[in-house]
């Protein structure tokens, strides 16, 4: 017998083990009348294979053996998995890899069979040799996720990708592998690389963030999922969505992005005051139905402050405390039904949400048709009898025949929350439907809504009688809006902290951030700034009916910080707006010399001026010889002050992550500079904060006389926020300043991102916004045309009645604002020519 | 009735023409514009007719002409309009000169009331000579011939302007705006926007009337929010015409109700979608 016949092998193999471990050695034995059907040869292999996995690792050589005879069993043949653990042997620690290799291995045969199988085990045998722990994930993600139904075509979708990018980009291509197959789940396999290359480059920069990309967490995956997302995406649209819905139902709807949530259908939520609106809607019709069903939410009184109040009787409940933000939360009301509320919730919403969306057919005829049209999808599972019960009674209304009796009450005209609940409750006591599990709520909405009852809610006041005017209701009885709340500042970027102190003298440095606490401070006793340092202007008290003299002092300064490379970074960014503005600008001026009629010198004769010179001639009149024609360029004399709203609030940052308000401020500022520059037309820049009456700041940033210097253009890229917003005083010597320019007409052009306030005025906001309206009043009768642009989307009513009607405009998108501030000036000064 | 209508049309006619008989111009009171035009006229004060484009200014006067029996003389005003072009000039006739009367002029004269339409948009030296016609003297003067018009006792001087965002700069001065009686114009209600266009345009049903003011109360919530000038009355009549005229209903919409009105992507695609929600396959 020679040392290659098998069966000296295998029991050399077995004797050896027997020495070397007891339990190694029952498993070999255990194993082997699985093994032997296969051959000597394969089984001295085999078990040879075994003792060599165990003297490399005792671990790995267990494993082996004890999952070998399920192997065997399994996938039918021993050849392909015995050669494959072997390639484990050159690597330390590969046990875990190797145990889950074996573990996988039936199912891999099972999914792929044998040739592709042996493939994808060597491809992670191959990850495996880059890094241990890749082998492991490799082979512990279960092989249905990654052939995702379609094979070795499946595996390849992702495994390509990730391979190479752990060879060009040195990404362990285990990190990225879970979120890669959840990527391409939700986003198709197109998406797969636009991820993967994005999440490489936020590794190099940080393993840390990298690692959370790659785990799908934190805003970085998000904001990188959110832009390869497939379907209508929002922030694209968020205009053309705030525009439509305020034209449909008549108010303007604030919104929040509501953040991803993967797999999970586009809900907009809502908490009685904001829309949280998901990233992407699946398309534009299916976003315009989710933004018109849920302002119909908040137009027709599903988060009315009485109804809910009336809800909660009708419980037979106590209105449960408002929560620290005044808000109400839904769940003492649910909490009736105990481990079924999910049924209740969903008829409750069901009831809703058909009341509703009747009241918005009423504004817009193609609403619920729009919503019958999406909803073709049924889902499955016990989802389907409500899917099915919305999609009947919204059919049914819009058939001849009308609504089946118990849905009536919820289109009468007093129709409200509480007869949806009521109705709700009568339909859960019927109990024909289905029990429904959390995963099933998802399902169960038509296209468009979405559960009512996600968020604790502020709750609003009663509706107002209908009429296109609601936005009074939004900015005077939602109690303020989002431009007013204080402005959200980390403890660590303060900007009140960074401001001289004497700026912030009086009290001791900070004051509240952002919006002044309402306080009666007007009597306060607080040293006033010594008399003579600033300019004193008037004030005008309207519960006085007259101006208090000299009652507030501003005090020009300097703006200290400086910042060129943000000035230079911003107009690189806004270079295409610059080049369309410059176009614009050229396309205003006068290409062709304008004819100028009735000149004293020219090179043409002016007819009418001719005939009338003689006429007037003969009749023994000495009219002045004005009878030419010239053409020239006619100079256009309007002069401009900017006068930039510097408080707190511009801080804040912008809802997408993308920076803050101030940086879209400062490249509007920027733009406007280099347009006016290229027009030629005067003007000054100015901004404007406060602290009290009698600091009003007054930052001069750019003069008349002045050219535009990167000096200049380092202050506007340095701009920051600080204190408050006291207009009047501001206005009234910004317009002192025109007063002095060139120009035979003269503009002041105030940029602002919210009401007037000032930490002094004693929470009255009506008594800033009194002062301010005579201040532009003032400015008017001095001739200083006062305009405001602000960004505040409700500003709107209060506007009006500070600057008059047709004298502001409401910007609505931020990202407009740069190139939306040198158009309106052109519009303005077209209007004037 | 057939020779009547070619004398009035493609046939020149001088400004100041009585007021034909009949039924005059169709207007739809909305409100007391109609009492205190009669009552300003009565006592021969001057008015001032604000409101936005489109929402009937100028049909309003015409109707008002009609109903005092008035001539009624209209001068739309434009940035070279002159003095000269209101009150007149001399002209050479062979080898004398003969003064013609501007329009002004001949309205002070004839005792019609005379409409400068968008006054804002003429040189300041116009808005400076109705003055004197504005207070008790009620008088023209004719500079150029050292003359002064003490005007027909039933002329009234009526001017109309449109204040909105581009004018912000060359509003009236105050001390001309507080000469004139004013009467603001909005657009109609609801109801009388549709009865007016059914009016115009016969033929149009009540339904799709309803539907054209609807699409125009939603655009006008848009204004100042990127719309300088919201759907008027006329442009809604012009919507109902192109549908009588066959026009497909939602390509009229569009046609009259969006694409005059603004040029912005966004805004066109809201408005597109409001004029779609209304006339789509209705």
């Amino acid at each position: 017998m020679s040392a290659d016949d098998p069966a000296v092998r295998l029991a050399l193999v077995r004797r050896e083990l027997e020495q070397l471990s007891f339990v190694a050695h029952r498993d070999l034995c255990a194993a082997l009348p699985a093994i032997e059907p296969h051959g000597a040869e394969q089984t001295a292999r085999w078990a040879e294979t075994g003792r060599d996995l165990f003297l490399h690792d005792r671990e790995a050589g267990k494993a082996f053996l004890r999952a070998s005879p399920g192997l065997a069993h399994a996938a039918a043949c021993i050849d392909i998995w015995t050669e494959q653990a072997r390639s484990f042997l050159g690597i330390r620690g590969s046990w875990k890899a190797l145990t889950a290799y074996l573990a996988a291995w039936a199912e891999v045969v099972a999914v792929l069979g044998p040739d592709d199988g042996r493939a994808f085990a060597q491809a992670g045998i191959g990850w495996m040799r880059q890094g241990v722990e890749a082998g492991e994930i490799f082979f512990q993600t279960p092989v249905a996720d990654w052939a995702d139904g379609r094979g070795y075509e499946g595996v390849r979708e992702i495994l390509d990708p990730l391979t190479e990018l752990a060879v060009t980009r040195a990404v362990p291509p285990g990190l990225a592998l879970r979120g890669a197959i959840t990527v391409r789940g939700l986003l198709g396999p197109g998406a797969l690389v636009p991820w993967l290359t994005r999440g490489a480059d936020i590794l190099k920069s940080g393993r840390l963030r990298g690692e959370a990309f790659f785990r799908l967490e934190g805003p970085e995956s998000e904001e990188a999922l959110a832009a390869i997302l497939p379907g209508f995406k929002t922030s694209d649209h968020e205009r053309f969505l705030t525009l439509f819905v305020r034209a449909a139902c008549g108010f303007t709807p604030a919104l929040a992005p509501r953040g991803l949530a993967l797999g999970r259908p586009a809900f907009i939520e809502t908490d009685g005051r904001t829309l949280f609106v998901p990233p992407a809607f699946p398309s534009s019709e299916h976003a315009l139905a989710a933004f018109l069903h849920h302002a119909g939410h908040l137009r027709f009184g599903t988060y009315d402050g009485a109804a809910i109040a009336r809800l909660f009787r009708e419980a037979g409940m106590e209105h449960p405390p408002l929560d620290a933000e005044q808000r109400i939360t839904w769940r003492p009301l649910f909490a009736l039904f105990g481990d079924d509320l999910l049924r209740f919730q969903a008829l409750f919403d069901l009831c809703e949400d058909l009341r509703v969306d009747a009241r918005v057919q009423a504004l817009v005829p193609n609403h619920i048709p729009r919503l019958l049209r999406l909803a073709h999808e049924r889902p499955a599972g016990p989802a389907a009898a409500y899917f099915d019960m919305a999609r009947t009674t919204l059919a049914s209304l819009m058939g001849g025949r009308g609504v089946p009796p118990p849905w009536t009450e919820l289109l009468a005209a007093d129709a409200d929350l509480v007869t949806s609940w009521r109705l709700a409750r009568a339909l859960y006591k019927d109990g024909h439907l289905p029990a429904l599990a959390i995963p099933d709520r998802d399902h169960l909405y038509l296209p468009g809504r979405s559960p009512n009852h996600q968020r604790p809610v502020y709750p609003r006041s009663a509706a107002r009688p209908e009429g296109p005017e609601t936005d009074e209701q939004e900015g005077g009885a939602v109690a303020e809006s989002a431009a007013t709340r204080p402005a959200p500042v980390s403890p660590g970027q303060d900007p009140d902290m960074e401001i001289p102190p004497e700026d912030t003298s009086g009290s001791g440095g900070r004051v509240g951030v952002g919006r002044p606490q309402p306080a009666q401070t007007a009597r306060r006793l607080r040293r006033l700034a010594p008399a003579g340092a600033g300019i004193p202007y008037p004030e005008w008290d309207y519960r006085d009916q007259a101006y208090r003299r000299d009652w507030t002092r501003v005090i020009e300064r300097d703006l200290s910080e400086r910042d060129g490379a943000c000035a230079a970074a911003l107009l690189a960014r806004h270079g295409n707006v610059l080049a369309r503005l410059k176009r614009a600008i050229q396309a205003e001026k006068p290409r062709r010399l304008t004819p100028v009629r009735r000149q004293r010198e020219g090179e043409e004769l002016d007819l009418d001026a001719v005939v009338e010179y003689v006429a007037d001639r003969r009749t023994g009149a000495r009219p002045e010889p004005a009878i030419y024609r010239r053409r020239q360029v006619t100079r256009r004399d309007t002069a401009v002050l900017l006068l930039a709203d510097l408080s707190t609030s511009i801080m804040q940052p912008l809802e997408d992550g993308s920076g803050r308000v101030v940086d879209r401020m400062k490249a509007a500022l920027l733009l406007f500079a280099k347009g006016l520059e290229s027009l030629g037309d005067p003007y000054a820049i100015a901004g404007f904060a406060s602290k009290y009456r009698d600091a009003v700041s007054y930052y001069p940033i750019k003069d008349f006389g002045q050219t535009l210097t990167a000096d200049t253009e380092a202050v506007l890229g340095g701009l920051s926020g600080r204190l408050a917003t006291r207009m009047g005083a501001a206005i009234r010597h910004a317009s002192a300043r025109l007063r002095s320019a060139p120009g035979g007409r003269r503009l002041l052009l105030i940029l602002s991102d919210g009401r007037p306030a000032d930490y002094d005025d004693g929470g009255d906001e009506r008594y800033l916004h009194e002062d301010t309206r005579m201040a532009v009043k003032e400015a008017q009768d001095a001739g200083v045309h006062a305009f405001c642009i602000t960004l505040d989307a409700q500003g709107g009513p209060y506007l009006e009645r500070i600057f008059g009607r047709g004298h502001f405009l409401v910007v609505g998108g931020l990202d407009e604002l740069p190139r939306r501030l040198p158009e309106v000036y052109l519009r303005l000064r077209k209007g004037a020519a | 009735m057939r020779g009547l209508i070619d004398r009035l049309r493609g046939v020149e006619r001088d400004i100041v023409q009585a007021p034909d008989a009949g039924d005059g111009p169709y207007y739809e009171p909305q409100g007391s514009e109609v009492a205190i035009f009669e009552a300003a006229w009565r006592r021969r004060l001057p008015v001032m007719l604000k409101g936005p484009t489109g929402c009937g200014k100028t049909r309003f006067l015409e109707y008002m002409a009609h109903r005092l029996g008035r001539p009624l003389v209209s001068v739309s005003c434009h940035e070279d309009l002159t003095s000269a072009d209101l009150v007149g000039r001399f002209l050479l006739e062979g080898e004398s000169t003969v003064w013609q009367d501007g329009p002004l002029t001949r309205a002070v004269k004839a005792g019609a009331i005379c409409y400068l339409d968008e006054i804002v948009e003429a040189r300041t030296d116009s808005t400076v000579i109705i003055h004197p016609l504005t207070d008790h003297r009620r008088r023209l003067p004719l500079e150029k011939r050292g003359l002064e018009i003490e005007a027909h006792e039933d002329f009234l001087l009526v001017i109309s302007y449109n204040p909105g965002y581009q004018t912000v700069l060359k509003d009236l001065k105050p001390s001309t705006k507080q000469r004139f009686v004013a009467i603001s114009f909005h657009y109609p209600s609801a109801d009388i926007e549709a009865r007016i266009i059914q009016n115009e345009v016969p033929g149009v049903s009540p339904q799709l009337a309803g539907d054209l003011v609807a699409i125009a109360h939603k655009a006008r919530a848009l204004k100042d929010h990127g719309l300088d000038e919201a759907s008027s009355t006329r442009s809604l009549v012009y919507a109902a015409s192109l549908i009588a005229a066959g026009l497909d209903p939602l390509a009229a919409g569009l046609a009259a109700l969006v694409s005059p009105l603004t040029d912005d992507i966004e805004l066109e695609r809201a408005l597109r979608e409001i004029v779609k929600a209304h006339l789509d396959a209705a």
